[in-house]
């Protein structure tokens, strides 16, 4: 606590308290080159001092590409800061190098790390570190508790090889989590980690606020939540979107990727899974076996995992915590966007990312926000309601009827130059509202399917993607509006209807 | 204290007497108004100015268990290890007073003669300076070059607090606080502490020696 | 207490010198607060027993910056570029714009912040007073307007905790917001402040050994487990008062004085 300060005279002083604790590793003014007496010592530090490559998720720094043990310093500052979490929604984060998570921190085992925790002077609170590599008391964090506007630094040796999450242990504990003060550090094995074409970072955590999920302005930390282990975001990096849209992690086809996944918590563990495709490697719980083929891993509170596969065909992979309410109602949702040929063979080539994106595509909602701005303003043009619809479409219809309107054969009937709808355009608001089963014969093929009432639209969605439906693909064009849909939904009951015809 | 200069004896008693008159300046000028700065009155005149890291820039005024009184910048001049402790701590102070005397027998003795100890007691409400005494002749103390010393609590708290040391009082009499021996130059400079009470700590004994190597 | 008679000398003239800088110079308001007992984060020993304190004063505003340029004006050996470094690190009243005045363009009764322990105490001794120990600021800051004790409540924590998830970009307000049961202001949602026994609050720099003392460390029962650890506004307060040296300062810690109930007669005209 009152940690030794670190002027040049005080550096002795450290020693001596960490000297005094019991650990018996810190010593850098080792005899000459024997190894030490501990598996994974290989001896003091040789050649000169390196200054650690420390990067911003998701990216990774590169191999240390070493076969000595070195002295490694790593410089960390924490600041509090104000960021988004999600769209509108702002908090107020506590971090390691300014990013939720924090920078990824690399060193090859048998390394003397020389850490300075800086601790930048506008934040408020006292912080420490506790690196999960370290052996000594508290992971470091006994003698790492810095206060705002001060510098602490302590030495250890990285004897396990393997990939650590460190956090920040001061009182109180769960909320300086809570609040994103985590991070990865890589330990390599002495002979590095094998090659692979892209290596990404990135690390779970839940968040508690008071407001709700997604209610807008800045929001503070909820310690009742916590404490109830209720989060009212569960996040990849920190927000909503960190890896989405244009924000992506991205690898081409016939390419091998390698994800450093840990989970700061505070308190959920996750069942983390890529949409898409299957994990050839798991060092699951990071540790030194390796499992294959493996579809979903469990990553525990305080934990990480490494897991390996290589992209076959193109599209959006999607990472989640297969608790899915998570992924879906809580942020828990990442991309991979995977460029290249296509290989129908592998993979017949359905558009992935219109299943899972839902209606709450990110990069999407522009389109519909404008239309909703312009609507209430009663500007609404047939523009904004095509883009709006096309929007919309994109993730509620296209799933069946394809983006492009063709449906499917035999199964869904074709969007595309539909003379069941040019017949009656606004009988299709009937059709979104409460559904359609039973036989239909569209453009001269017979359907015998059942489409589902489609309650999650409202009516300003339902005119929209008619709209855009009717004039896209060769159909007759024209506009559904807002009031017609209105009229609709009140006048029929909600039950299924038979195919009129 | 046979190894202090006699300079610094004669200072200690200007230093007495010129105190209660610094102050009564201090009074004069606190109702004139502002006006310069009040003469500061922690530092000893000597030729070299002390050190602004110095632990002599704050004034603790001290009695010992032989009933001598002294500042605590009057240990100017000689390496001084320094700590606190209280009489009726059954736990750790007795090892703190083993561990400094075995740090000193580390020493030769020419180098012993060029050190002084001084522990300051944390309870100045039980340790009078009769009680210092009685536990000065139990524990064998070298009066000459260590000091068991007592002050006001406020001074306690600030003594602490310069040095680090932490403390609290339980309200039974017992105190929970950190055992440091502190090391500190002849300018009053902490150049060194150690916390390993077993024993003398090889670091701080080195330490030791190199400052009096050069005496 | 047998004290030597120049000793004795010494406080008496220290105590003129105090009495006199308290009469002429503007000491702050106080309000009075009953003694009792509660229930403190720091547990003193395992017994459980509640913690106490007598009646005492307290400043009902934590102390400005326009009331700390006078005191540098009246001591001026507390002066940024005068005071030891062993009693005030670098970052004492390094906000000032000079050695002799606060911050350009902040309010003058903002609370002073960037002051070290020992400087606050020089403040507080100034005006006949000293700083608050840790359960005396405990006691007068579990109040809310209307209770005396309102840490069970979780919208009392909830709206402290609120505080800190503010990040600290913006200059300090000035004192005097809505006064709670006693009449203090600002004992929240401003400045964190120094007590007297900062480091005695002896909280193991890494909090979650809990109940495995380093008794070679600490001599008696070990480091202090703190009770209540759902009480998170109260626990931040004292790993942030863990954290420092007496020479230290931040930019968000300030204080506020206490006095014996007494005092009041001492007061010159």
């Amino acid at each position: 606590m009152r940690s030794q300060k670190t002027s040049v005279v005080k550096s002795f002083a450290s020693i001596c308290l960490f000297a005094a604790a019991g650990v018996a590793f810190a010593g850098t003014n080792a005899a000459k080159p024997a190894p030490g007496k501990w598996a994974g010592d290989f001896g003091p530090p040789q050649g000169a001092p390196i200054h650690a490559v420390l990067t911003s998720p998701p990216h990774v720094p590169p191999p240390t590409n070493r076969s000595y043990p070195a002295k490694v310093i790593v410089d960390l500052e924490v600041v509090e800061k104000e960021m988004p979490i999600s769209e509108g929604v702002s908090y107020t984060f506590w971090t390691f190098g300014g990013t939720v998570p924090g920078s990824f921190i690399r060193v090859r085992q048998g390394d003397t790390v020389e850490f300075h925790l800086k601790n930048h002077p506008k934040n408020k609170m006292p912080h420490n570190i506790d690196l999960h590599g370290v052996t000594g008391p508290g992971g470091g964090a006994a003698s790492s508790f810095t206060a705002p506007g001060h510098e602490t630094q302590f030495t250890f040796k990285a004897l396990n090889e393997g990939i650590y999450v460190y956090h920040c242990a001061t009182a109180p504990v769960g909320m300086h989590v809570a609040n994103g003060m985590y991070g990865l550090i890589l330990v390599e094995p002495p002979k590095g980690l094998s090659k692979v074409d892209h290596e990404y970072y990135v690390m779970q955590g839940d968040f508690y606020t008071t407001g709700k999920y997604r209610e807008k302005g800045l929001q503070p930390f909820d310690m009742e939540k916590a404490i109830d282990e209720r989060p009212t975001y569960v996040l990849f990096n920190g927000a909503e979107g960190a890896l989405t849209g244009d924000k992506a992690i991205a690898a081409k086809t016939n390419e091998t990727v390698r994800l450093f996944v840990g989970n700061g918590g505070p308190n959920m563990v996750s069942s983390f899974h890529v949409i898409g495709a299957i994990f050839d490697k798991v060092r699951f719980e990071g540790g030194t076996e390796v499992q294959s083929n493996v579809q979903t891993t469990l990553i525990p509170a305080g934990g990480a995992a490494v897991v390996e596969f290589s992209t076959k065909v193109p599209g959006s992979y999607v990472l989640v915590d297969h608790s899915i309410f998570r992924a879906f109602n809580k942020g828990a949702l990442a991309i991979l966007k995977v460029n290249g040929p296509q290989d129908k063979a592998v993979y017949s080539g359905k558009e992935l990312d219109a299943v899972y994106l839902g209606d709450r595509a990110q990069p999407n909602l522009e389109a519909v926000a404008t239309a909703t701005q312009a609507a209430a303003q009663g500007t609404l043009t047939l523009q904004d309601q095509v883009h709006a619809g096309q929007a919309l479409f994109a993730g509620t219809c296209s799933v069946c009827h394809q983006s492009n309107g063709a449906g499917l054969p035999g199964v869904f009937p074709p969007l595309a130059g539909s003379d069941y709808l040019a017949a009656d355009p606004s009988r299709a608001i009937g059709v979104l509202l409460q559904g359609l089963n039973g036989k239909v014969t569209v453009n001269g093929s017979e359907y015998n399917s059942v489409m589902p009432p489609m309650n999650q639209l409202n009516d300003d969605e339902v005119a929209n993607i008619l709209t855009y439906v009717l004039n896209s693909w060769g159909n007759p064009g024209g506009q559904i509006h807002t009031e017609d849909v209105r009229k609709v939904r009140a006048e029929k009951k909600p039950a299924p209807a038979q195919g009129e015809h | 204290m046979k190894t202090e200069h006699a300079a610094s004896r004669g200072l200690a008693r200007v230093h007495r007497a010129v105190m209660p008159a610094l102050f009564a300046i201090c009074a004069v000028l606190a109702v004139a108004g502002p006006a310069g700065a009040a003469p500061d009155a922690a530092s000893p005149a000597t030729a070299s100015p002390l050190p602004g890291d110095s632990i002599y820039q704050l004034p603790v005024p001290l009695t010992d268990q032989t009933g001598r009184s002294f500042m605590l910048a009057d240990r100017r001049g000689t390496p001084l290890v320094i700590s606190m402790f209280y009489t009726s701590c059954q736990f750790t102070c007795p090892m703190l007073l083993e561990a400094v005397r075995a740090t000193e027998m580390q020493l030769s003795m020419a180098q012993r003669n060029h050190v002084n100890v001084l522990l300051v007691s944390f309870d100045p409400a039980h340790d009078t300076v009769a009680v210092l005494a009685r536990t000065a002749g139990e524990r064998k103390v070298d009066d000459t070059r260590w000091s068991l010393a007592r002050t006001d609590p406020v001074s306690v708290r600030k003594l602490a607090a310069v040095l680090g040391i932490q403390y609290r009082a339980l309200g039974n009499g017992d105190f929970n606080h950190t055992t440091t021996l502190v090391l500190v130059d002849a300018q009053g400079r902490i150049v060194g502490r150690t916390n390993e009470m077993g024993g003398a700590d090889p670091k701080f004994v080195k330490l030791l020696r190199g400052m009096t190597a050069a005496l | 207490m047998d004290a030597p008679r120049w000793s004795r000398r010494l406080l008496a003239a220290a105590g003129l010198c105090l009495s006199m800088a308290a009469g002429t110079a503007n000491a702050g308001d106080y309000v009075s607060l009953p003694g009792g007992s509660f229930a403190s984060v720091i547990a003193n020993d395992a017994s459980g027993r509640l913690a106490s304190v007598e009646a005492f004063e307290m400043r009902v505003t934590p102390v400005t910056q326009e009331e700390f340029e006078r005191f540098v004006e009246r001591q001026p050996q507390w002066r940024r570029d005068r005071i030891a470094s062993v009693l005030a690190d670098a970052g004492y009243l390094s906000d000032w714009a000079s050695p002799t005045q606060g911050p350009v363009g902040e309010s003058p009764h903002r609370p002073v912040t960037h002051v070290s322990w020992f400087a606050a105490q020089a403040f507080c001794e100034s005006e006949g007073a000293r700083l608050p120990s840790w359960s005396e600021w405990e006691y007068a800051a579990a109040a809310d307007e209307t209770r005396r004790d309102a840490r069970a409540d979780p919208q009392w924590r909830s709206r402290i905790l609120s505080w800190y998830s503010r990040p600290s970009t913006q200059p300090l307000r000035a004192v005097g917001a809505a006064p709670n049961v006693y009449g203090l202001r600002d004992m929240h949602a401003l400045v964190w402040e120094w007590v007297d026994d900062f480091n005695a609050l002896l909280v193991d720099a890494d909090s979650r050994s809990g109940d495995d003392p380093d008794k070679l460390k600490f001599c008696g029962a070990g480091a202090i487990n703190l009770q209540q650890r759902e009480n998170y506004a109260v626990l931040m307060r004292v790993a942030l008062l863990s954290s420092l040296r007496a020479s230290d300062s931040t930019a968000s810690l300030g204080f506020r004085c206490v006095r014996p109930i007494e005092s009041q007669t001492r007061e010159a005209p």
